[in-house]
C-alpha cells in the first residue's frame, strides 16, 4: 500500500522479508499457535479491506462484522446445503459480500461522517437478528456446520498449518491487489474524496462511483475474511460468531494499524487476536499475563479470571492506542522513517 | 539460515528421542500419576448460574484426589469459560485439545455449544463424554459420533413424560408453551407433542424465544393473551427466571406450571417473590432424576449427605440447595466410575469402551431405582425419571421439591 509506493530497493526488501517471515513462522510456533496466527491472517484481510474504505476514502464503517457474516454464511450454506467444496466458496463469499456492500453503499451515499457510522453500526446490530430470521437457510441460533476442512494429504501439513498457509496466502494476494488498486488513479481519487469531497468533485471525480467502489471492494475483503473464519472455526458459524463486538474489534484494529503500511496492518491484526484470545502471546505476553502484572504492580486487585476483565483490558488498550498512537502503528512507523527534511517539504 | 536449520534439526531430534522415552502408546493428557480432563462452562453470560455444574464436578474430583485418585492417578479438571456462546466454545475446546492436550472433554454445557465441537472432537478421536445437555442426538447418533456420549435424560423423553402426565391428570387444561428456539427447546416440544398424542390440540400457544435475546417479556404476554391456563416453561438460565417473574408481574395465575428440570434449581424457584406480584411457582411440576437437595424425603440420605459434605469442604460459599452443584457431581461420579473400569492402562479408546458399557444400578445421587446403563447399541445413560412438585407456603415462592408417583420411562 502506501509503504509500497514506487519500487525503491528498501520496499522490495521489506516485502521479501515480510513474505519470508510469513512463510517461516510455522516452523517456530507450535501447532495450536498456528491456528491463532491463521486468525491473525484473517483479521489482516479484513483490516486491509477496511483500510481502503476508512483509511483511504474516509468512509467510516462500524459494521464490517456484518460483511464477514455474509461471507461466513455464504461459505457455510454453499458447502453444507449445496455441496460446494469449501475452497470454491471463498471467492464466492467475497463476491456475495461485495454485492451486499454495493447494496449498502447506494443508500449510504446520502450519509456522511457520524450518520454513516450510525447506519453501519445499525447493520452490525441487525445482522445476527436477520440471520436468525431464516432458520431454514441459516440454521437459526443453532448455527450451521459443514464438513471439517483438512489439509490436502500430499502437502504433509497439519490442519492448523494448512489453515495458516491458506489464510496468509490469500492475505498476501489481497494485499498485492490492494496495492495495485491504490497506487494509481483510483487510489488518488479515493484520497481526494477523503480529504475534501468538494475539491474532489471540482477535479472531476465522480463521488458516487468512488464511494460505492470503496464500499464494494472493502466488503469483498470482509467477505473473504468471513469465509476463512468459518473454515478455521471448525466449519461452524452461528449468529454469535459475527456479533457486534467483531465489528468493533475490526475498527480498533484498523485504528491501531493506522494508514497504509503493511506492517501497520500486521500490528492491527495481532492486536485483535490478542484482545480476543486470553492466551494469545505477542512477544511472550498474553492478555492474561498483562492482567497478572497489573495485579502485582498496581495498587488495585485484578483477577485474571474475573468476568469482564477482557472488556476492561480492551477499554484500557483502546484508550492507550488513541493516546499513544493517534495515527496508528503505520503513522508511528512513517514518523520514524521519514526524514525531517522530507516532512518540511511535504507539509 | 543455516544455523536455524541446524537448530530445527536438533529440536526435532530431541522431540523424537523424548517421545520415544515417554512411550509412544500413551494418549495425550495422561501420565502415571495424572489425568487431565478438559471442559467448558458458562462462567459468564446468560446461563452463568449453570457454571455450578462444572464447580460441583470439580469439588467431587478434589475429594477423589484427596482419597488417592483413580487407579493412583489424580484428576486435573480444567474448565474454561465459553459464556454460553458456541463460537467461543469452538475456541476454548481447540485450546484444550491442541494446547493443553487434554485426555478427554467432559461435562461441556449447552446443546448448541456441544453441537459446535462434536464433529471436531470425533474426527480428532477425543472422548466427548457426559455432555451437559439432554439433546436427543447425543444418544441417538452414537454410530455417527462414537466419541460423544451424554448423561442426563433426553429432552424428548422429558417432554413425553410431561405430555403423558397432562393427558392423564389435566385433560381439559389449555397449554401455553414458552420454549428456547434451538435444538434443546425443539426437542422438549417434540417430546411434549408425542406425549400428548391425540391431545396435542391442548396446546393453544407455542412461543419460542431466541437464546441471545435480552428478555422474554413479550413472549410471556403473548402466551397469557392466548387464554392458556397451564404454563410450560422450557427455558434456560436467566430466561427461565424471567419467564417466571414476568408471568407474576402480569398477574397471570395459570392452574399448572411445568418447568423443565435444567431450569428448576432452587435459586430459580425462589425468585417469584422478587417481582412484587404473586409467585406463580406454587404447585409447579418438574421432572426429577437427582435426589433433590430441597426434598425432605432425602434429608437423611447418605449419598446426598456425602455430597453436601464435599460441597461444604471444597466450595464453602456454595448454596447447598442449588441443584446444579449436585448435577455436576453426579456426572463426575459416573466419570470416575467409568475411569476406574477402564483400568490401569487407560487410553481414550478404553475410556469410550467403558462409557459404552456402563452399569451403575445404584448411583448415590440419583433417585433409587434410576440406573446409569449403556450398551454398544444404547447411547442413553439415564432413561428413567420421576415427577416432582414444588411445595410452598401460602403467598410465598419459597419452598421445596417433593417427588411423587412412580418412575417413568419412554414406555410407561
Amino acid at each position: 500500500m502506501k509503504g509500497l509506493r514506487g519500487s525503491s530497493f528498501a520496499t522490495v526488501v521489506a516485502v521479501v522479508l515480510f513474505v519470508a517471515a510469513v512463510a517461516l513462522l510455522p516452523t517456530v510456533i507450535n501447532d495450536f499457535q498456528a491456528s491463532q496466527y491463521a486468525y491473525v491472517g484473517i483479521y489482516f484481510i479484513a483490516i486491509c479491506g477496511l483500510n481502503i474504505l476508512t483509511g483511504y476514502t474516509g468512509q467510516i464503517s462500524l459494521g464490517h462484522g456484518a460483511f464477514m457474516a455474509v461471507g461466513g454464511y455464504t461459505t457455510a450454506i454453499l458447502a453444507a446445503k449445496v455441496g460446494f467444496p469449501y475452497w470454491t466458496t471463498i471467492p464466492l463469499a467475497g463476491i456475495v459480500a461485495g454485492a451486499a456492500g454495493l447494496l449498502l453503499a447506494i443508500p449510504a451515499l446520502r450519509l456522511s461522517g457520524l450518520y454513516l457510522a450510525l447506519a453501519t453500526f445499525g447493520l452490525a446490530l441487525a445482522t445476527p437478528a436477520l440471520i436468525k430470521e431464516y432458520p431454514d437457510l441459516t440454521g437459526g441460533s443453532t448455527g450451521l456446520s459443514f464438513d471439517l476442512v483438512r489439509a490436502p494429504s500430499r502437502l504433509g501439513l497439519s490442519t492448523n498449518d494448512w489453515f495458516y498457509y491458506l489464510s496468509w496466502t490469500i492475505a498476501l494476494v489481497l494485499l498485492g491487489a490492494a496495492w495495485l488498486l491504490l497506487r494509481g488513479r483510483t487510489g488518488r481519487s479515493f484520497r481526494a474524496v477523503r480529504d475534501s469531497e468538494v475539491a474532489a468533485v471540482s477535479f472531476g471525480i465522480h463521488l458516487p462511483t468512488y464511494k460505492t467502489l470503496a464500499f464494494t471492494v472493502s466488503a469483498f475483503y470482509a467477505g473473504v475474511a468471513g469465509a476463512l473464519f468459518a473454515v478455521v472455526s471448525f466449519s461452524y458459524v452461528s449468529p454469535q460468531t459475527f456479533g457486534l463486538f467483531l465489528s468493533i474489534y475490526l475498527v480498533v484494529g484498523t485504528v491501531a494499524a493506522g494508514l497504509g503500511t503493511m506492517w501497520g496492518i500486521v500490528v492491527g491484526a495481532l492486536l485483535i487476536e490478542w484482545l480476543k484470545e486470553p492466551t494469545f502471546e505477542i512477544a511472550t505476553v498474553s492478555r492474561t499475563d498483562l492482567v497478572e502484572w497489573a495485579d502485582k504492580l498496581l495498587p488495585v486487585s485484578l483477577d485474571p479470571s474475573a468476568i469482564g476483565i477482557a472488556d476492561f483490558v480492551f477499554g484500557v488498550v483502546l484508550v492507550g492506542v488513541m493516546l499513544l498512537l493517534p495515527k496508528g502503528a503505520g503513522g508511528l512507523l512513517r514518523r520514524g522513517v521519514t526524514s525531517l527534511a522530507d516532512r518540511l517539504y511535504t507539509r | 539460515m543455516r544455523r536455524f536449520g541446524l537448530t530445527a534439526l536438533l529440536a526435532a531430534a530431541l522431540v523424537t528421542v523424548g517421545s520415544a522415552l515417554a512411550g509412544s502408546t500413551a494418549d495425550p493428557g495422561i501420565s502415571s500419576d495424572e489425568i487431565l480432563i478438559g471442559g467448558t462452562a458458562p462462567i459468564s453470560g446468560e446461563a452463568s448460574a449453570a457454571a455450578a455444574v462444572a464447580r460441583g464436578a470439580e469439588a467431587y474430583f478434589k475429594s477423589v484426589n484427596a482419597a488417592g485418585g483413580v487407579n493412583k492417578r489424580k484428576i486435573v479438571y480444567k474448565y474454561l469459560d465459553d459464556g454460553y456462546d458456541p463460537s467461543k466454545t469452538v475456541q476454548v475446546v481447540r485450546e484444550l485439545v491442541q494446547q493443553d492436550e487434554v485426555f478427554a472433554v467432559f461435562n461441556t454445557l449447552g446443546t448448541n455449544n456441544n453441537l459446535a465441537v462434536r464433529e471436531f472432537l470425533n474426527q480428532s478421536g477425543v472422548p466427548h463424554v457426559f455432555v451437559a445437555s439432554g439433546a436427543n442426538t447425543w444418544g441417538a447418533d452414537y454410530k455417527k459420533y462414537p466419541w460423544t456420549i451424554g448423561f442426563i435424560p433426553s429432552y424428548v423423553l422429558e417432554g413425553i413424560v410431561y405430555g403423558r402426565y397432562i393427558v392423564k391428570t389435566f385433560p381439559t387444561l389449555k397449554l401455553g408453551v414458552l420454549y428456547q428456539d434451538d435444538a434443546y427447546g425443539k426437542d422438549m416440544v417434540a417430546g411434549l407433542k408425542k406425549g400428548l398424542g391425540s391431545k396435542a390440540k391442548q396446546i393453544v400457544s407455542l412461543v419460542g424465544y431466541d437464546p441471545t435475546a435480552a428478555s422474554v417479556a413479550s413472549q410471556v404476554a403473548q402466551i397469557k393473551a392466548s387464554k392458556a391456563n397451564a404454563y410450560l416453561i422450557f427455558a434456560f438460565g436467566k430466561f427461565a427466571v424471567q419467564a417466571s417473574i414476568e408471568a407474576a408481574k402480569l398477574g397471570w395465575k395459570p392452574k399448572l406450571v411445568i418447568v423443565n428440570v435444567v431450569a428448576s434449581s432452587a435459586n430459580l424457584m425462589g425468585l417469584g417473590d422478587l417481582a412484587g406480584g404473586k409467585p406463580i411457582n406454587k404447585g409447579a411440576i418438574s421432572i426429577a432424576v437427582l435426589k433433590d437437595p430441597t426434598d425432605p424425603k432425602w434429608a437423611k440420605d447418605p449419598g446426598l449427605a456425602a455430597a453436601r459434605k464435599i460441597l461444604k469442604k471444597y466450595i464453602p460459599a456454595a448454596n447447598a440447595k442449588d441443584g446444579y452443584y449436585y448435577a455436576g457431581m453426579a456426572s463426575a461420579i459416573s466419570l470416575v466410575n467409568v475411569l476406574k473400569r477402564a483400568g490401569q492402562n487407560l487410553t481414550r479408546a478404553s475410556l469410550m469402551k467403558a462409557a459404552r458399557s456402563q452399569n451403575q444400578p445404584k448411583h448415590p445421587l440419583l433417585i433409587p431405582g434410576i440406573a446409569v446403563k449403556t450398551s454398544p447399541t444404547d447411547g442413553f445413560p439415564i432413561e428413567q425419571m420421576a415427577l416432582q412438585r414444588w411445595v410452598s407456603r401460602k403467598g410465598s415462592a419459597a419452598g421445596h421439591w417433593s417427588m411423587f408417583g412412580p418412575l417413568r420411562t419412554a414406555k410407561s
